[in-house]
């Protein structure tokens, strides 16, 4: 059928649509009946149509008819049917609620609100629990109007709902593997967290020699830990004081540091520049090449000089050699040369003569 | 160099200062010199009086020859003796006079050290006088913008102002130093010092003003949120509520063992006077003020 993939629109979330649907599904039925009774008019004229086409005509007609279908539904509370299409409802509403519940419970740090929520959230489930072996009957039930195909529809919705409400999250479960077992949730996982603690007051809690036991371990260890953490806290509130304070002292020498640097600077340029000129002067007094020099030309001007005082030449030798020694004193090497050259152009001279 | 007589030094230099007919110009330099050898003799010879004189000729003779530095040099040696002599006037005038010789130089730190070291001098003898000299010094170094050195002043300023009871102007310089502290963004030091100023009201019992000092301070966004500002309103609840011991648990918690060891031993003592007065001034002001309004 060309319908069929409406069927597959029965299973919407909302309690509403699937009233909705349910009682679309009925009139569609009406519907089916009256597009039969429409086809066998329209036979001889259209012998082809679309599906498109078809689904619009359809939707028309349901809209059509939707006001007989409301006022039927209205009219007849008593009937089957609707008892089974209302405990649905209430029942589907009651799970949304749950699980609207299980959110808020998720994002609520208030850790009594949450025991709390659980404990509404169990107790909901439980209810709705024993409620499905009605419903169940309720659907099992042959209603007139219904098709087949509609009660096992319904058959299949009832069997979904027990896992429905089992999978709610009420803070205890572990997930899909609930066998519905009470006391083995408490041992599900090892929570150190006030859920474990709220499933002790909640009706489920069987108390056990070994749970009673744990519990007390647990509390003793909690109380350990809590000293414990309260000296770490103290330690750690020494070491941030530390730790401003010494923030504090570093802040207080940057300045510091950045003028001793500058200053530093300054005096290492200074002693650089000192020693290049230092090295110059020692240069020019002390190097071995230019004491040979010294040496040579003092040997020189003792050779010339007792060569002039052997001549006889003494009033003009004396003041030679006098004017030598003072320049040899002097040690400076341009007058040095130059009154070595000045005696030997003179002795030149005065040889010449 | 044989050490020759510094009384010998000392006449020498006199001579070479004074001027007469056959001097026209003392000769400073020189006489500076021989002054500075006569006090280190002096020194030796633990000749106090005599030495201090001789820093303080010294210390002249450098002005003299514009070398400020030397001059506050001398003056400082000069106060130091002075302090030993116990002429106090004389110790807190060289300080002050050191400090304006280290300015002149241009140099901030060591003029506010040179009045600090005059506070310490004074502190036990002249203690208003040393108080003072640390306000001088805390001046120097903010005009000069560096408040972080002056943590240490107001902290020995507080404590003498503490030692003297005069507790209103110690937690006025507390503020001072939070004020000092904010400029340099030492948040840690800011928040101390206004739970210390906090504590100082509590124990003159002077519950509004410690409220209204907590208000103010909280204006601060950097107080509000520290753990000294959390202390403090427990103290203040722990006072509303009259409970004692409460005030005592709060007073050994770890933001008040932080604090300098003065303020500590205020809060240890911790309540003063009785605590349900403070209840009864509080409901009488409200009477007073429901009578206003109507």
């Amino acid at each position: 059928d060309n319908l069929c993939p409406l069927n597959r629109l029965l299973l919407p979330p909302s309690p509403l649509a699937k009233a909705i649907s349910i009682a679309s599904n009925r009139s569609r039925q009406q519907a089916d009946q009256a597009e039969r009774g429409y086809r066998e008019e329209k036979r001889k004229t259209i012998s082809k149509m679309s599906v498109i086409d078809i689904l619009t005509r359809v939707d028309a007609i349901c809209k059509k008819y939707d006001k007989y279908d409301v006022d039927k539904l209205n009219a007849s509370n008593v009937s089957a049917d609707d008892a089974f299409a209302r405990l649905y409802a209430s029942i589907e509403s009651d799970i949304d609620s749950a699980v609207q519940k299980a959110e808020r419970a998720c994002q609520e740090k208030n850790r009594a609100a949450v025991v709390a929520l659980n404990a509404e959230i169990r107790r909901t489930k439980a209810r709705l629990s024993e409620e499905i072996p009605k419903l169940q009957r309720l659907a099992l039930k042959k209603v007139k109007g219904l098709s087949k195909e509609e009660l096992a529809i319904r058959n299949d919705l009832v069997l979904a709902l027990p896992d429905r409400i089992q999978s709610i999250p009420d803070g205890s479960t572990n997930g899909a593997k609930q066998t519905g077992s009470w006391t083995s949730a408490s041992h599900m996982e090892i929570r150190f967290d006030s859920n474990s603690d709220g499933m002790f007051e909640s009706e489920y809690f069987q108390q056990t020699e070994e749970s009673s036991q744990f519990r007390q371990e647990y509390e003793m260890r909690k109380m350990k830990q809590d000293q414990g953490l309260d000296i770490i806290s103290e330690g750690l509130d020494t070491l941030k004081n530390m730790a401003h304070d010494m923030n504090e002292e570093l802040d207080r020498q940057v300045p510091l540091i950045d003028e001793i640097d500058s200053k530093v600077d300054k005096a290492t340029s200074d002693l650089k520049n000192t020693n290049v000129r230092l090295k110059d002067t020692i240069n020019q007094l002390s190097s071995s090449r230019n004491f040979c020099i010294d040496i040579i030309l003092l040997c020189i001007i003792l050779g010339i000089a007792a060569y002039l005082y052997k001549n006889e030449m003494q009033r003009k030798a004396v003041p030679g050699f006098v004017l030598h020694l003072i320049a040899f004193a002097f040690l400076g090497h341009k007058i040095f040369y130059g009154v070595t050259l000045l005696l030997l152009t003179a002795f030149i001279i005065v040889y010449a003569i | 160099m044989a050490t020759p007589d510094p009384d010998k030094l000392m006449a020498k230099a006199d001579k070479l200062t004074k001027l007469s007919f056959t001097r026209w110009t003392a000769d400073w330099k020189n006489a500076t010199s021989l002054y500075e050898q006569a006090a280190i003799g002096y020194r030796f010879r633990k000749d106090n009086e005599k030495a201090k004189e001789a820093f303080e000729k010294a210390s002249k003779g450098q002005e003299m020859i514009s070398s400020p530095w030397d001059a506050a040099k001398h003056m400082e040696s000069a106060a130091a003796l002075a302090k030993e002599l116990g002429h106090w006037n004389e110790v807190s005038d060289f300080y002050r006079r050191a400090s304006e010789l280290y300015r002149e130089c241009g140099r901030s730190q060591p003029a506010s050290d040179a009045l600090a070291k005059g506070a310490s001098a004074l502190e036990d003898v002249v203690p208003d006088e040393a108080v003072r000299l640390y306000m001088d010094a805390c001046v120097i170094l903010e005009e000069d913008g560096r408040e972080q050195m002056a943590f240490d002043l107001y902290r020995a300023a507080t404590s003498v102002y503490v030692k003297l009871e005069r507790y209103a102007d110690a937690a006025t310089f507390l503020l001072r130093w939070g004020i000092a502290a904010d400029k340099c963004h030492a948040v840690n030091s800011q928040c101390k010092a206004y739970l210390s100023a906090i504590i100082i009201y509590l124990y003159m019992h002077d519950f509004q003003q410690a409220q209204k000092c907590y208000n103010d301070c909280s204006q601060i966004g950097a107080f509000l949120s520290s753990d000294q500002s959390r202390c403090a309103s427990k103290l203040f609840s722990a006072y509303e509520e009259g409970d004692v011991e409460e005030i005592k648990r709060v007073a050994q918690s770890s933001p008040i063992t932080q604090l300098d060891h003065v303020i500590i031993r205020l809060a240890r003592k911790l309540p003063t006077g009785d605590l349900k007065e403070l209840n009864k001034e509080e409901a009488e002001e409200e009477v007073l003020d429901e009578n206003d309004l109507t």
